[in-house]
C-alpha cells in the first residue's frame, strides 16, 4: 500500500504575526494584514502591502543567529523552528529529515540595499556580510544548519508556485521512501525589484486587492514564511505525533503560453487541478473547501473560477471557496506553503476563512459560495489549494483531515 | 584624537559594524578580537578589515598584518596610530 502522507507541524511568519497561533487568530477574525509599505520609500502608483511588522521580523530570532541573515531568511529559520517543534521532532529526526525550500527573490531586498548605499556614498565599498543572503539557497543553508537537517534537500524556484512545489516534491520523498519526515517551506521578502515590477505591470491594487470582487483591480504584495513538517503516517502514528491534515496528492502541470499572463481558459491550471484529484483518488463531489490562488487580478481569477467550474462542475456552488491573499497579500514564493498551513488550519479546527474585503462579487459568479468576512465554522473532509506562478507554474494540492492516521 | 578616544570609537565599530549582541563598552581591551569573548568568526575578519581601513585610512594588505592589527583591541588602537596617514 503507498504510503500516506501526513503533516505534523506548522510554523509561520506573515503580516498578521510571527506564529501560528497568530495567523490562527487572525483568520478567524478575519483580520486583513494588508497596510501602509513602510520597509523601503517607493514613488509608485501604489504603497500598500502586507509588510511583516518590525517587531515581528526582528523578534522572530535572537541576534547573535539574526545579524547577518537576509529578512527571508529570519523568516524561514523562526518558521522551520516553529514546525519542528509543533511536530516533537527531536535531533534524531530533524538529522534525517528531508528540507524543500520554495523562494524567488533570496535576499533582494539586502542586496539593494548594498547599491543603494554606495549609490548614496555611505560605503565605499562591497562588504561580504550584505551579499551573502543573495543566493535563493541560503534559506536552505540557514535551516538546515541552525536546525541540524542533514537528509536530502533543495531549492525550487517556480515563481508562486515555488513552495507548494516544495510541498509537492517534499511528499514524494515521503513515498518513495527517501526520507520518513520530510520539512517543506516557503519564504519571500518584499524588495524593490518585486514591487516596481509588479506596479510596472499594473498588477497591484493601489488599495488593497479584492479577490472575486467586481471592483478587483489587483494584487496586493505580501511577505513572510511557512513551514510543515511531512511525516509518513505510519512513522508519526508510531511515534504518537498528532497529524494536523494528510497531503492527500498533488499535480503540476505547465502553461507554456506567456511570461506573466495564465492562459486565458487555464490550460496548465486545469490539468494541476485533475491530475491532484487523481493522485489523491478522489471525485470532485468529495471537496468541501477551495483555498484559492486568488491573487486578485481581473485575469487570474476568472481563469481559476472557469477551471474549477470545469472540474468541480455543479459542485462548485455548495463549496466554500476564500483567497488566504485578502489577508496575507501574495507572499510570492511562500504563498503555496502558507496557504497550504492556512488550509491545514482550516481542516484540523474546522474553520473556513474569509475573502476579506469582498464586498459585490463578481455578478459572473453569483452562483458561487464565496465566503465573506467573518468567515464560518464548518467540518470539512477535503480541500484544494493552488498556486499559479508567472510563466505558466502550475501546482494544485490535495489536503483531507488527518483520521486515519 | 586621543588613545582613549579611538578606543571608544574601534568599539563602536566593532558592535555596529558587525552586529555584536555585545555593548560597545563590554568589550575587553586586550584580550584577542578574535578569541572567545566576542564569538567572530571569518567572515566578520574579512569585514572588519574592509571596517577598518576605510573607517581608518589604513592597510591591513595581508594576513600577517591582520594578526598584528586583531590581537586585541588596545593593539588595534596602537596599529591605527601608527599606520595611519597625516
Amino acid at each position: 500500500m503507498p504510503r500516506r502522507v501526513v503533516i505534523t507541524g506548522l510554523g509561520v511568519v506573515c503580516a498578521l504575526g510571527g506564529d501560528v497561533p497568530a495567523l490562527a487568530a487572525g483568520l478567524a477574525e478575519g483580520r486583513c494584514g494588508i497596510g501602509p509599505l513602510t520597509l523601503f520609500p517607493y514613488r509608485g502608483r501604489c504603497r500598500s502591502a502586507a509588510q511583516v511588522p518590525e517587531a515581528v521580523a526582528a523578534g522572530a530570532l535572537p541576534s547573535a543567529t539574526a545579524r547577518r541573515l537576509s529578512r527571508p531568511d529570519r523568516f524561514a529559520l523562526a518558521a522551520a523552528a516553529e514546525a519542528c517543534r509543533a511536530a516533537g521532532l527531536d535531533a534524531g529526526l530533524r538529522r534525517a529529515a528531508a528540507l524543500a525550500v520554495g523562494a524567488t527573490t533570496g535576499g533582494m531586498f539586502e542586496t539593494e540595499e548594498v547599491y543603494r548605499r554606495r549609490r548614496a556614498g555611505e560605503e565605499r565599498r562591497f562588504r561580504l556580510s550584505r551579499v551573502l543572503g543573495t543566493p535563493l539557497s541560503t534559506a536552505a543553508a540557514a535551516v538546515s544548519q541552525a536546525l541540524g537537517i542533514y537528509g536530502p534537500q533543495a531549492t525550487l524556484s517556480t515563481a508562486c508556485s515555488s513552495s507548494a512545489l516544495a510541498l509537492a516534491l517534499a511528499a514524494d520523498a515521503i513515498r518513495r521512501g527517501q526520507a520518513r519526515v520530510a520539512l517543506a517551506l516557503g519564504t519571500d521578502g518584499l524588495c524593490r525589484l518585486t514591487y516596481a515590477g509588479f506596479d510596472a505591470l499594473q498588477a497591484l491594487d493601489p488599495d488593497r486587492c479584492r479577490p472575486f470582487d467586481r471592483d478587483r483591480r489587483g494584487l496586493s504584495l505580501g511577505e513572510g514564511a511557512a513551514a510543515l513538517v511531512l511525516e509518513d503516517a505510519e512513522h508519526a502514528h508510531a511515534r504518537g505525533a498528532r497529524a494536523r491534515a494528510a497531503l492527500l496528492g498533488h499535480g503540476t502541470a505547465t502553461d507554456a503560453h506567456h511570461p506573466t499572463a495564465p492562459h486565458p481558459e487555464g490550460r496548465g491550471a486545469l490539468a494541476a487541478l485533475r491530475a491532484a484529484l487523481a493522485a489523491a483518488e478522489l471525485p470532485p463531489e468529495a471537496i468541501d473547501y477551495v483555498n484559492a490562488h486568488g491573487t486578485g487580478t481581473p485575469q487570474n481569477d476568472a481563469m481559476e473560477v472557469g477551471v474549477l467550474r470545469a472540474v468541480l462542475g455543479r459542485r462548485l456552488a455548495r463549496v466554500p471557496l476564500s483567497a488566504t491573499k485578502s489577508q496575507l497579500g501574495h507572499c510570492l514564493g511562500a504563498a503555496g506553503a502558507i496557504e497550504a498551513a492556512v488550509t491545514v488550519l482550516a481542516l484540523d479546527e474546522g474553520i473556513v476563512p474569509p475573502t476579506v474585503g469582498l464586498r459585490a462579487p463578481d455578478p459572473a459568479w453569483a452562483d458561487l459560495d464565496l465566503v465573506c468576512t467573518p468567515g464560518r465554522h464548518a467540518p470539512l473532509g477535503a480541500a484544494l489549494t493552488s498556486s499559479y506562478g508567472f510563466g505558466g507554474h502550475n501546482v494544485t494540492l490535495v489536503l483531507g483531515r488527518a483520521e486515519g492516521r | 584624537m586621543d588613545r582613549d578616544t579611538l578606543r571608544r570609537e574601534v568599539k563602536d565599530l566593532l558592535a555596529s559594524g558587525l552586529r555584536l549582541q555585545v555593548a560597545s563598552g563590554d568589550i575587553p581591551d586586550d584580550a584577542p578580537i578574535f578569541g572567545e569573548a566576542l564569538g567572530l568568526d571569518s567572515i566578520d575578519a574579512l569585514e572588519l578589515v574592509v571596517l577598518v581601513e576605510d573607517r581608518f585610512h589604513v592597510s591591513i594588505p595581508d594576513e600577517e598584518v591582520g594578526r598584528r592589527a586583531f590581537g586585541s583591541v588596545n593593539a588595534l588602537v596602537d596599529f591605527i596610530l601608527a599606520e595611519r596617514p597625516g
